[in-house]
């Protein structure tokens, strides 16, 4: 009786917390819905998000802008995943091979080149852009209608966060597993893609989804070297459409922001199981 | 890690030559002359074939860049205007970059660098001090007078674009500061007539605050519009310009006195204070609540932003033009500058036909499409035909004509140099906002704001 | 590896090699990548740090003026204490807040999947245009905040405008953006073995001391991981101040590398902004040999 009714005050008390979490969380979201239908004089009226005259002129608005013909939302939105996706793929590809080199062999140096890739965590983009900027141009890859700079570092696994995570999982699959492959005549390649990659699949989701998440949002990159407008991703088109010479429509901004971020949140509805539960299963340490 | 050091090395010497000018600082017209050999001789040979007609070529295949900053109308206009000009020449290919201004500066200037900029330019007045100081990266327009037609400009407009000797854009149009006022609040508060005077301002804070509240104020000034009000008060009282001969013209105790003009405009609640506007978190007053709402009844912005502001507010039946006030008796005092310019890049491999499409564009056809997006226009034929087309808001133009005729004080063009304006990280934020949180006495800010004037102009 | 030890016949000595180094295979990406996209640019970073290098203007002056300024100067002082400053309260409220979360959402809930999509929102918008828009209506004076706050009676401070509060508030903008973290600690979580803790409970141990003593040993790696990650983002941080405050009020959100980004693209100082760069990946590359060296005292692996 008295274990019970603890239990019970603690169901209570959790699922209290989740839900006031969740409430916070989900609140400024709850809102920017409810703004997109107000007038620009009622939205900051109050912090209710229900209005007594919802107008759907910001969405009419957000679709159908299109600064001369040049760029709309669908274009914004196809030139987005044209870079997002190769970066993700090849991200993913590139990482596990390198974390694959650090975590599962001994050779002379190994540290040493862990440690450098370690530091590069820590390299602030800022001051690589001119850099850069300046070495892609030497490479005419500045305004690519292919949008190389955006991708083609990812080719080589320069995205460390990416690599340092996959490093952390490979080390809690057993090594017994690959020195029975081994033994059975696999080479270290078939090794990686039989063995490793089906144990590791929900990290590799996991890393797959935060770089889709974090690509899409990326602003600075295409600034720099996006100068087309009918190339221009939704990050650019959003700040683009905030700059309206007309006043400050917040209900056409709010709407196109909420468009902008709706595929972003099915992404991640669909996949978090593949790699929640995934990881559990595979008993992953980290 | 050898390899590495002498990539590196290599990679600076690249990037420097990219950077174009390898040289010291040294932007003045005087020592512009003695810039890179190489230059001068490619300017010298741009010279010789100056004198000779250029032709615009009109049967083959040609590709033209512009890039421009703006909000959606004025994408529009130029898309309409670009679209003219290509019916034109059909041979002739523009293609357009363009974008919002944030982060544009940054963005420009990184290709201007590598001399990526497009052919043909939309640039602050300020880029061709900051980035051409030398003349290196826009073409002296005076080559190709043959195509563009200068003469449309007065000599005044076309003094403040050249830089180094060289005439690096074509003012678009010139601006300058006014008040606008949201009279409807202003008659709330029992006032009928728009602010002519000093004391008017002080009577209308009075009434603001007496009859409407603590949170209305008839007029909303941030960091830098304090920075030109003090300039138009300091000039007005004392008759002499902020800024001349690289030297600023004010002793530590004049700004004290238009410090205190300023502050005094805070304890009459002319104006609200640096905290309490921070505290709204709004990126522009446009954009505020204060002003949609007519809680803040007046700015003092450009001309050519009239329609912003008219357009954001909740209520705009009570927008006016205001007049520009006189605050000493020394001079009208307050500057005009050239709002924006339009350039050709030296990395521009068709100049001449991208001249052709500054004249089409400021003196032709297209000035009549363009009408009033960028300001009034500054060229007196693209006035004419924008006019002749009806494409010009009576408002901008009510409000420039307003300004031309009252501003008498010339502006030094390093008085928007991003060190002192820049509005997060600029000298005039750091005094003006300093003061305004009652970090600096007017003493401190003063000495701040001379120094970091002192150190811009120093480095010219 | 791959060569069976019960073959003798002499291999090679570059087949030796190449056995003895397959790992450095993998790593040929990596280490192109690593030179041309990071080291290249970085170095010639380092080099541009001893001049007043200016894209514009190019460089006149050679030496270590730049790193006398920064630690002279009282901007740069001030945006490098305001950075600790910033990360010693982010890192820590985010991972604890994260691992709380993760905890609870660990115990059998309903709607699992509802609230653990609901708690990553936040982490998707990331730093778009919506954030800066919502973040500031609901910190405005007469925000969504404070009027809150007055429902219960509290005058609520003028959050954008006061230095102190304004960090904060940044700083409470990355902690609830808390979700990777906590879907990693989840994950974590749930790998610890359930039997630990049925041996536990038989023991008598609450489950207070059951979290410190279990839980916590069992995913010291995903603390460690994000801990790392988390230091390495709080020291970058950008787009909190960039869009929400821009630096302000009185650089009191101003920093590190928001400062750098104006020295380099606001005033074309390039000089300056790989200085201030490479003072402060020096700090954060010695904080994480600390971490790195005190990781076999607390830090528990498998294998």
């Amino acid at each position: 009786m008295k274990i019970s009714t603890a239990h019970k005050i603690g169901r209570f008390f959790q699922y209290f917390v989740l839900i006031l979490v969740g409430i916070i969380m989900i609140y400024p979201l709850v809102w920017m819905v409810g703004a997109t239908f107000k007038t620009n004089a009622e939205i900051f009226s109050g912090i209710g998000f229900i209005t007594k005259n919802p107008t759907l002129q910001g969405y009419i608005d957000a679709v159908t802008q299109n600064y001369g013909g040049d760029i709309s939302i669908w274009k914004a939105f196809v030139n987005t995943y044209s870079f997002v996706l190769p970066k993700v793929i090849f991200t993913v590809i590139s990482s596990v091979i390198a974390a694959y080199g650090f975590s599962r062999f001994q050779f002379k140096g190994r540290d040493f080149l862990f440690g450098i890739m370690i530091s590069t965590l820590f390299l602030p983009q800022v001051v690589l852009n001119v850099p850069q900027y300046l070495m892609y141009n030497t490479f005419g890859w500045i305004n690519s209608p292919l949008y190389l700079p955006l991708w083609v570092p990812t080719l080589f696994a320069t995205e460390t966060y990416f690599v340092y995570q996959l490093v952390q999982f490979m080390r809690s699959i057993p090594h017994d597993l690959d020195e029975a492959a081994a033994i059975d005549g696999c080479g270290p390649v078939k090794i990686l893609y039989k063995i490793i990659c089906p144990m590791l699949s929900p990290s590799l989701v996991a890393c797959a989804l935060f770089q889709f998440m974090w690509s899409c949002n990326d602003y600075m990159g295409p600034l720099l070297y996006v100068q087309t407008p009918s190339k221009y991703p939704m990050s650019i088109f959003v700040k683009l459409s905030m700059d309206a010479d007309n006043g400050f429509n917040w209900n056409r901004i709010l709407a196109l922001s909420l468009i902008s971020i709706i595929p972003q949140l099915v992404v991640f509805f669909c996949a978090q199981d593949a790699f929640i539960d995934g990881i559990s299963a595979g008993a992953v340490k980290g | 890690m050898k390899k590495a050091i002498s990539l590196a090395l290599a990679g600076a010497m690249t990037a420097t030559l990219l950077a174009g000018c390898g040289g010291a600082a040294s932007s003045s017209a005087a020592t512009s002359e003695a810039a890179s050999t190489a230059e001068s001789t490619a300017a010298s040979t741009e010279e010789a074939t100056a004198s000779e007609a250029h032709e615009i070529n009109t049967t083959d295949p040609i590709e033209l860049t512009i890039s421009w900053w703006g909000g959606d109308s004025r994408h529009e206009a130029y898309q309409k205007a670009l679209e003219a000009f290509q019916a034109k020449y059909p041979n002739i290919k523009v293609s357009a970059t363009y974008g919002a201004w944030s982060g544009w500066e940054e963005a420009q200037s990184t290709a201007l660098a590598a001399n990526q900029g497009a052919d043909v330019m939309q640039v602050n007045w300020n880029w061709l001090y900051q980035y051409s100081p030398t003349g290196e990266k826009f073409v002296d327009l005076r080559d190709y007078s043959d195509v563009i037609d200068l003469t449309q400009w007065t000599d005044a407009a076309k003094d403040a674009c050249i830089v180094a000797d060289s005439l690096q854009a074509v003012p678009i149009s010139m601006t300058g500061r006014i008040f606008y006022w949201n009279m409807n609040t202003f008659k709330e508060a029992g006032i009928e007539e728009v602010p002519t005077t000093y004391d008017d301002l002080i009577a209308a804070g009075k009434a603001f605050q007496e009859k409407l509240g603590d949170d209305y104020y008839p007029l909303a000034i941030g960091q830098y519009d304090r920075m030109i009000l003090m300039t138009f008060y300091l000039e007005s009282k004392y008759g002499k310009a902020w800024v001349e001969n690289n030297e600023c013209q004010y002793t530590e105790e004049e700004i004290v006195d238009g410090l205190n003009f300023i502050q005094s405009l805070e304890d009459n609640h002319v104006i609200p204070t640096r905290p309490s506007m921070i505290a709204a978190g709004f990126d522009s007053i446009d954009k505020s609540q204060e002003w949609i709402d007519g809680k803040y009844a007046g700015i003092f912005e450009w001309d050519s932003s009239a329609n912003k502001y008219q357009g954001a507010l909740a209520d705009n039946s009570g927008f006016t033009v205001g007049e520009e006030i006189k605050f000493g008796d020394k001079a009208n005092g307050g500057f005009s500058k050239v709002s924006m310019g339009m350039a050709i890049t030296t990395s521009c491999q068709h100049p001449v036909e991208a001249a052709a499409l500054i004249d089409f564009l400021w003196n032709g056809e297209g000035a009549a499409i363009m009408g009033s997006e960028c300001g009034i226009p500054a060229s007196a034929a693209g006035l004419a035909a924008a006019q002749a087309a009806d494409a010009v808001k009576p408002l901008v133009l009510e409000a420039n004509t307003k300004v031309l005729a009252f501003v008498d004080m010339p502006l030094d063009p390093y008085f928007e140099s991003s060190k002192l304006k820049d509005t997060t990280d600029g000298v005039y934020t750091d005094v003006f906002d300093g003061y305004s949180y009652g970090e600096y006495t007017a003493e401190e800010a003063a000495e701040i704001l001379l120094d970091g004037v002192s150190e811009v102009l120093a480095a010219v | 590896m791959s060569a069976p030890a019960t073959k003798t016949y002499r291999r090679t000595p570059f087949k030796r090699w190449c056995d003895e180094n397959t790992g450095l295979f993998f790593l040929i990406p990596w280490i192109l990548g690593f030179l041309i996209f990071k080291a290249y640019p970085f170095a010639s970073s380092l080099f541009y740090s001893f001049t007043d290098m200016n894209f514009f203007k190019g460089i006149s002056q050679y030496g270590i003026m730049n790193y006398v300024e920064i630690f002279t100067n009282r901007k740069t002082v001030s945006s490098l204490l305001t950075t600790v400053k910033y990360a010693f309260m982010t890192v820590p409220l985010k991972l604890v807040f994260a691992l709380f979360i993760a905890y609870i959402l660990n115990f059998k809930i309903k709607f699992v999947n509802l609230f653990r999509t609901v708690y990553y929102i936040p982490s998707i918008l990331g730093g778009s245009v919506a954030i800066a828009v919502l973040w500031r209506a609901l910190f405005k004076d007469t925000g969504v905040v404070n009027t809150i706050l007055g429902i219960f009676g509290i005058a609520g401070p003028d959050w954008l405008a006061d230095k102190g509060w304004a960090l904060f508030v940044i700083c409470l903008l990355r902690v609830w953006q808390f979700g990777s973290a906590m879907v990693l600690f989840l994950a974590a979580l749930k790998g610890v073995p359930a039997d630990l803790y049925e041996a536990a409970t038989i023991d008598g141990a609450s489950k207070t001391r059951q979290f410190f003593s279990i839980t916590v040993p069992m995913i010291t790696p995903v603390i460690f991981y994000n801990l790392v990650t988390q230091i390495a983002q709080a020291f970058q941080e950008f787009n909190g101040p960039y869009i929400i405050t821009q630096g302000g009020p009185r650089n009191a959100t101003t920093l590190v590398s928001l400062l750098v980004y104006n020295y380099a693209f606001k005033v074309n100082e390039m000089g300056m902004a790989c200085a201030l760069a490479w003072v402060m990946f020096v700090a954060v590359a010695l904080l994480t040999i600390i971490a790195f060296s005190s990781q076999k005292h607390w830090v528990y692996y498998a294998d």
